[in-house]
């Protein structure tokens, strides 16, 4: 019997989370919480008591009621989420630990135990005032940026995007004359970016926005597309990087979504070369609650594939 | 811990705000906003490592404005040198716009490797003096 197992289910406090199969190789799980969903106190309190001390301190930090409840649903949807997706039993969420990695982009530190072979998740989280994200993956490194489609910048876009984006980007950008579809589109391109850098893991100025361009192309294989899989009509979505310009934004693949109707959401997430290159990127999405439910939104309204060669 | 047999090394992590290289001896570790660079230190070190000395606080008002200004704070909520932008409910679409605004409000020109070690206010504010002062001189 294992041993460390049984302590770890042993936690009368929590109601039992429903394990889950983990990603196959190039698929996405994308989860996700609507934090004006979760009012109950009672389950607030329940999440507040998987955070470690540490986490607790920075939620409290956090200026406002809305701030705080953020951060911490954004604790509660990681540690869940990923305690489910343990293969061997049931993991407790409350002792998974988290560490930052030399870029500071955050990770799990997995413990070294006799028999444990710690599933090799990737995960990256976002969010905004209206939802909280969770990506996660296996084998290869994810990263995600969800955005308000509403969202306004206090600063002129064209200003915005010759100061941080390549001269291409701001080219497609000075192009559009409506300035609604304008701002949707850097909104969009923004949400690209940025997953792309997180999708790295080296921080921002490893890879400044200017050195590097999304790109959308029309591919030509869409004709081709058996009619059962409901696979994006849309282009591919191409990054390109200015600085090496032999490939190493080749290995990267893109998708952007409309979630809930109300965000923009990107990711990116490194092409898995064992899998083979050719297979179309799996994408599943849950709305969820944790600990009460979850839903799974792919292939309803809820999540729209805006660009991206990526099944749902 | 690594053990130095050799009599010298040179090493430049990176978000480094010094390097440090003795002979014989030992590197110090650097922690930038918690993220640890390396850790060769034979000495405990403290959380940040300041170069620069504290901002005017002409500087450090006109930050907090231009924060305040984009994140919306409530009035009835303070701004202060302390204040981490992430605290205030900045997101980095928010940090990059404020960065922009500083960038325009005093004429200067803020790198990504800098933009990225601006947590607070006071962050901001002794950025854009040592960026000003390299300006007039």
């Amino acid at each position: 019997m294992n041993i460390r197992c049984f302590q770890r289910n042993f936690s009368a406090a929590f109601p039992p989370l429903v394990p889950l199969q983990l990603p196959s190789p190039m698929e996405t799980h994308l989860w996700y919480i609507l934090p004006d969903e979760v009012k109950n106190s009672a389950l607030l309190n329940q999440y507040s008591e998987l955070l470690s001390p540490c986490e607790r301190e920075s939620v409290s930090r956090m200026r406002g009621d809305q701030l705080k409840k953020r951060a911490l649903l954004a604790r509660a949807l990681v540690r869940t989420t990923i305690a489910r997706y343990q293969t061997n039993c049931q993991m407790n969420p409350r002792s998974l630990r988290f560490r930052k990695n030399l870029y500071g982009k955050p990770e799990v530190e997995w413990r070294n135990e006799d028999n444990f072979n710690p599933p090799p998740l990737h995960f990256n989280i976002s969010h905004t005032s209206a939802m909280i994200a969770c990506g996660v993956t296996v084998n290869v490194p994810i990263g995600i940026d969800i955005e308000e489609k509403q969202r306004r910048t206090k600063n002129n876009i064209i200003a915005f995007a010759q100061r941080y984006f390549s001269p291409y980007e701001v080219k497609v950008l000075t192009a559009i004359s409506d300035p609604e579809v304008q701002r949707q589109e850097f909104i969009k391109l923004w949400t690209l970016k940025e997953a792309y850098v997180k999708a790295l893991g080296k921080g921002f100025s490893a890879v400044p926005f200017k050195t590097f361009t999304i790109r959308f192309r029309d591919t030509t294989m869409r004709n081709f597309h058996p009619p059962e899989s409901s696979v994006s009509e849309e282009s591919d979505i191409v990054v390109e990087s200015s600085e090496d310009p032999t490939d190493p934004a080749n290995n990267w693949r893109c998708a952007l979504l409309e979630v809930a109707g109300s965000h923009y959401g990107a990711i990116c997430m490194e092409k898995d070369r064992i899998a083979g290159e050719n297979a179309p990127p799996k994408l599943t999405v849950w709305k969820t609650v944790p600990f009460v439910e979850d839903v799974c939104v792919s292939g309803t309204d809820a999540v729209l594939v805006l660009g991206g060669i990526i099944e749902q | 811990m690594a053990s130095l047999a050799a009599s010298s090394i040179s090493f430049q992590p990176p978000h480094a705000l010094a390097t440090s290289r003795v002979s014989g001896l030992k590197l110090v570790s650097f922690m930038n906003q918690g993220r640890n660079s390396l850790s060769f230190g034979l000495r405990p070190m403290p959380a940040r490592v300041r170069i620069s000395c504290a901002a005017k606080p002409e500087t450090v008002d006109k930050v907090c404005e231009i924060v305040r200004k984009q994140l919306a704070v409530p009035s009835d909520k303070p701004v202060t040198g302390e204040s981490k932008f992430a605290e205030l409910g900045a997101d980095s679409l928010d940090t990059v716009e404020i960065v922009m605004g500083l960038e325009e409000e005093f004429g200067i020109t803020v790198e990504e490797d800098n933009a990225q070690s601006i947590a607070t206010v006071l962050d901001a504010a002794e950025l854009i003096d040592k960026l000003c002062s390299g300006k007039s001189a």
